[in-house]
């Protein structure tokens, strides 16, 4: 399945902004289910350099600085991307989570051992005995790992309430327990939380998800969470849809959280009031764009 | 007195009451009560000096504290900023041969902790060998993943580094902490030598003490040579986190020491990659930035983003290359205590060679076996967090409760990853002095390694800290704790031979003045300001205070009123409500009210003292003794007002001579420009006050106004001399306003700015004059072409005084948005 990704991020300043320094997360990174077929990244003012390298988790990451006074500043990012649109492994087949933990304890091995990084705290997710009672009911003694989750990814989808203006991007996820409100972004950290508070491997994955009248979040970037499966690999949830992505998700970035894997960061001297206006559509690339090989 | 011999048991019990408490190692006498060896030379000194001697050499000690201005911050005491450094006038004295088993302890454990951090922002080998739990590494807030696989020059993270070293009982040195994000307090052993080497200097002199401007060459030559480019003359700066930091003499003392620029992370700016220094001239490049601000404030881009300290884009400009950081950010890693625990077998991993000093006996409780073991004898133990946070607090076993300790073990059973457990170390003792005798206090080294020539060179000696009674085992300065010059014995006789200065000469010069950053000629344009405009209030004052007792005459009583509309204008006193009396009184007096002179004093104070790298000591030592005057007690009631008029004019000398060595202690460059132009802008607005309210506010100007306006102008003399007792308003107003040769006169003000003006970057980079220039033109002609026969008419004083004094304005703000503008705030981007 081909889709295309665009994402328009734009700035306006009521006064000139100076100088500004930019990290942006906008390039999606290759995967095991997914192949990153055509990128683009326009900006505007056009900055001298662009410095693209890749970060500490492997995510494509471009840098650049503004030094010209500036009122408007503009990011858009165009992707067209593979995804694999076939349904993730069973999940009763994997083992029973509390063996995870075991192993996840012992790492012997170079996967358990890179998937120990996703396993404590992070800047903005917590670990505590409260997150580890929500997850109880989901995680019942030998109940296989990925049906546990799916389970803990349903009863958020049921019980949390979708609400854009409940939360800022800074909201600690005790704060998401306790109101249980949120945007995806929450659900995600709050997801990841329950995980580690068992004392498994979670990361947060950062992307797309395709525009559709059932899709929640599919306005702005995207947000949701991925699970450490000893001997088979990650294993994506969406919280804020209640499914295991597969076809309509479009993975950008992962880290610990999100402020490993913010989509546009940067810091501007002067620039006074701004408004900030975010657009993300995506849409099935039809097969004409390219032309047909042979 | 009768000599006491050193051979004899235990000199020091008599009469200096020097006694030892058991179960503890003396540093000074061995169990039989003699004297060490290394330790004669110093106590023969004490004890022929005896008590009276030696408390007349520590005055001197003391005073030297008091000029240095040595000082350090106590976090959440507004009330001081700045408390004296707590020196203690004995010495540690260490043997050459022990301290050589010290040394290559020290830069051992340099190089293994060096290793460590290449691994953890490298391969991260040690987590893949086994050697060190994630645990240790991952959940560390001091690992910065930004940094992960930038190539720091030679391999090297840690340019300087200290371990804090204490002596058990049965005499082994034991490591307690390392320092590795910006070690501190090298800084105070340097000044702590400057002052002991004074008030002993005889006994320095024969004891062979090592001396320590070596290190600090080598320091200097270590990050001279870290600049990317290899410049002849790298710029270095130093980074501090600003004026409240704990430290900040330190930094500027070092600054100053090692001849680099003191910069705020707000001085500094990337552009395309690069780092510059923003001075008044422009940008200018910088090579090398030793940090003494904690990593992770050095870049809200990447790093903290709380943190507005930083300057954003740093890590990128790190990452190509294009400035080199002392130590590398990350380095803070390897600070936590729990670490230490693996060192004896990541020494052998990497570095193939047995730890030289073992740390105090370190239980990382994340194990199961540790955690048993702790559990067991937390009575013996001191539990800590593994990564503390501001405000943890070691938590000392003994001191809980049986139910107490229970509730921990519990906290520490459900984390038990973060938590780290250390034997209590019963600390040695050294003497200190106290009050004419000697006490016992237990004792913590912090000793220096820099890294240089491919290894690590160990200063000899070091900050030597004393706790502050004999049953606290914490040593820390901001908890009341002293501090020790430590003499490294051993050293080569003809390195006595200069004392003093510590060899600063040693050092290569590298340029005669500083980059000024515009935020510092901010701050000196606003010395100039503040302390012409206290003088200025002192005057208008003292002029009020003998005419107060003569308002029966009518001469002095309008003279009184020219000092009382000016005061009251200014918002210094209210007329209405008080007696002028007592409203004057209180201004002198009442320090805590606002505008009070005592008042005034102190915001010159906190001006100054962001900039102690630039006041020369002794006007530093000026303003302080002006600062505690005006704290001070006020004398009773009944003789307030005779003792008011001895403290103005105590005042008025005392300002001019801080104002006096501030200007003629400092290079002719453009921080001296800046003071200057401060100055002269505050005394042209002040005249044009006094000349408002004392000739130009009746209709008709009388004898006793034109009297006090030329004794608050500081003119009668020349007046006199050249006009006798005929007063005359066009007169005065010729002396105060179109006077070239009177240096109080406002065209004298004008023509000294203007020259300033000229001279500054704005006005030589540009082929037409720029707005200022133009301005002061301006101004200059009409001050000069002014009739001082029509203005000698209220009205057209008043119009001609109103304009002028709306020129000095513009200015001030044309000046503000030039040079200093540096008041633009950043703010973040963030998006979805």
């Amino acid at each position: 399945m081909l889709l295309r990704a665009t994402h328009t991020t734009t700035y306006l300043y009521s006064e000139p902004v100076s100088i500004c320094h930019t990290e942006v997360h906008l390039a999606p990174r290759h995967s095991g289910r997914q192949r990153l077929v055509e990128h683009e990244l326009l900006i505007r003012p056009q900055p001298a350099q662009l410095h693209e390298r890749l970060d500490y988790f492997g995510n494509p990451v471009t840098f650049f600085c503004l030094s010209e006074p500036h009122e408007t500043l503009t990011i858009t990012a165009r992707s067209i991307v593979e995804v694999a649109a076939d349904a993730p492994l069973l999940a009763g087949i994997s083992p029973p989570w509390q063996e995870v933990c075991d192993q996840l304890r012992r790492r012997d091995n170079a996967d358990t051992l890179a998937a120990a990084e996703f396993t404590f705290e992070s800047p903005l997710i917590q670990i505590g005995p409260e997150f580890a009672a929500f997850a109880a009911k989901s995680f019942t003694p030998g109940r296989p790992l990925l049906e546990a989750a799916l389970d803990l990814s349903h009863r958020i989808f049921t019980t949390f309430t979708y609400d854009q203006r409940a939360t800022t991007v800074t909201t600690p996820v005790r704060e998401v327990l306790k109101t249980k409100q949120g945007v995806c972004q929450d659900f995600a950290h709050f997801f990841i939380a329950c995980l580690r508070s068992l004392g498994l491997a979670a990361r947060y994955v950062s992307g797309y998800l395709r525009s559709g009248p059932n899709s929640i979040g599919a306005e702005a970037s995207h947000a949701w969470a991925a699970i450490f499966c000893p001997g088979c690999g990650w294993f994506d949830f969406d919280p804020t849809n209640d499914v295991m992505p597969a076809g309509n998700h479009v993975t950008v970035a992962w880290g610990r959280d999100y402020s490993d894997v913010t989509p546009v960061k940067g810091v501007a001297l002067g620039g006074g009031e701004q408004v900030i206006t975010v657009a993300v559509e995506v849409v099935p690339e039809s097969a004409n764009t390219f032309p047909a090989a042979g | 007195m009768i000599r006491s011999s050193p051979d004899k048991p235990n000199p020091l019990a008599s009469p200096w009451r020097y006694q030892p408490e058991e179960g503890f190692y003396d540093e000074v006498l061995q169990p039989s009560g003699q004297i060490r060896p290394h330790w004669r030379g110093l106590t023969e000194s004490i004890l022929s000096l005896g008590e009276g001697g030696f408390r007349e050499r520590w005055k001197e000690g003391q005073r030297l504290i008091h000029d240095h201005g040595i000082t350090y911050n106590v976090y959440g005491d507004p009330q001081s900023t700045d408390r004296p450094w707590p020196l203690d006038p004995v010495p540690l004295v260490m043997d050459p041969g022990e301290w050589r088993s010290i040394e290559a302890a020290v830069a051992q454990r340099a190089r293994l902790l060096n290793s460590i951090l290449a691994d953890a922002y490298g391969p991260q080998r040690l987590l893949k060998d086994r050697q060190l739990p994630a645990e240790l590494l991952y959940p560390n807030p001091g690992f910065l993943r930004p940094c992960q696989g930038i190539a720091v020059p030679g391999g090297t993270f840690l340019h300087l580094y200290s371990a804090d070293i204490a002596r058990a009982p049965n005499g082994n040195w034991w490591v307690l902490a390392d320092r590795t994000q910006a070690p501190s307090g090298a800084g105070y052993a340097l000044e702590n030598r400057l002052v002991c080497s004074r008030v002993l200097p005889d006994v320095f002199k024969t004891s062979n003490v090592q001396r320590l401007a070596g290190f600090f060459q080598a320091y200097r030559e270590t990050l001279t040579g870290l600049a990317a480019n290899q410049r002849d003359n790298p710029r270095i700066v130093l980074l501090t986190p600003g004026p409240y930091n704990e430290t900040y003499f330190e930094h500027a003392f070092l600054a100053r020491y090692l001849g680099f620029t003191l910069v705020e992370g707000g001085d500094l700016t990337v552009r395309d990659n690069h780092v510059y220094l923003k001075t008044l001239g422009g940008l200018l490049p910088v090579d090398v930035i030793v940090r003494r601000q904690d990593a992770g404030f050095c870049d809200p881009l990447e790093l903290r983003p709380e943190s507005m300290l930083g300057i954003p884009g740093l890590v990128q400009a790190v990452r190509c290359g294009n400035v080199a950081i002392a130590n590398a950010l990350g380095s803070g890693l390897v600070e936590s205590a729990a670490p230490s625990a693996f060192y004896p077998s990541l020494c052998r991993h990497l570095l193939g060679e047995e730890l030289k000093m073992p740390t105090v006996a370190t239980w990382w409780c994340g194990q199961e076996g540790p955690l048993s073991y702790v559990a067991s004898q937390l009575h013996n133990l001191v539990v800590k967090p593994v990564f503390p946070r501001p405000g943890d607090q070691p938590i000392f076993g003994a001191r809980l409760t049986e139910a107490e300790r229970r509730q921990l073990v519990s906290k520490m059973r459900a984390e038990p990853g973060k938590w780290v457990a250390q034997e209590q170390v019963a600390l040695s003792t050294v003497p200190v002095w106290e009050d004419g005798t000697l006490a016992p206090r237990h004792v913590v080294v912090r000793v220096y390694a820099v890294a240089h020539a491919g290894g690590y060179k160990v200063m000899p000696g070091g900050l030597t800290r004393v706790t502050p009674s004999l049953d606290n085992l914490v040593v820390s300065v901001q908890r009341g704790g002293g501090s020790k010059d430590t003499w490294v014995l051993g050293g080569k006789a003809e390195e006595q031979l200069t004392l003093l200065p510590p060899a600063s000469h040693r050092l290569p010069v590298s340029r005669a003045t500083f980059d000024l950053p515009s935020r510092v000629a901010d701050n000196l344009f606003w010395l100039g300001r503040y302390v012409e405009r206290v003088e200025a209030m002192v005057r208008v004052t003292r002029s009020m205070l003998p005419r107060l007792t003569q308002e029966s005459d009518p001469t002095q009583a309008s003279g009184l009123q020219v000092g009382a509309r000016i005061l009251s204008h200014q918002g210094y006193i209210k007329r209405s409500r008080e007696p002028l009396e007592s409203e004057l009184l209180a201004l002198l007096y009442d320090g805590a009210r606002r505008g009070s002179l005592g008042h005034s004093i102190h915001l010159i104070h906190s001006v100054v003292w962001p900039m102690r790298d630039r006041i020369s000591t002794d006007a530093w030592r000026i303003l302080t003794r002006l600062d505690q005057q005006f704290a001070a007690e006020p004398p009773p009631e009944a003789l307030r007002l005779s003792a008011a008029l001895d403290l103005l004019n105590q005042t008025v000398i005392t300002l001019a001579a801080f104002s006096g060595l501030t200007l003629e202690s400092m290079t002719r460059g453009e921080g001296w420009r800046f003071l200057d132009i401060g100055r002269r802008l505050e005394r042209s607005l002040q005249m044009i006050e006094l000349l408002r309210h004392g000739l130009a506010s009746d209709p008709t100007v009388t004898r006793g106004e034109l009297e006090a306006v030329l004794e608050i102008a500081d003119s009668t003399l020349t007046y006199r001399a050249r006009y006798q007792t005929s007063m005359q308003t066009d007169l005065v107003l010729d002396l105060l306003l179109i006077d070239e040769a009177n240096p109080r006169s406002l065209v004298f003000q004008v023509a000294r700015l203007a020259e300033h003006i000229e001279q500054l970057p704005e006005s030589r980079s540009r082929i037409r004059r720029p707005a200022e220039a133009r301005l002061l033109l301006r101004l200059l002609a009409n001050v000069q072409l002014a009739e001082v026969n029509e203005l000698a008419a209220p009205e057209t004083l008043q119009a001609f005084l109103h304009k002028a004094a709306a020129d000095f304005r513009q200015l001030s703000e044309i000046l503000t948005r030039t040079y200093f503008n540096h008041a633009v705030t950043s703010h973040r981007l963030t998006a979805p």
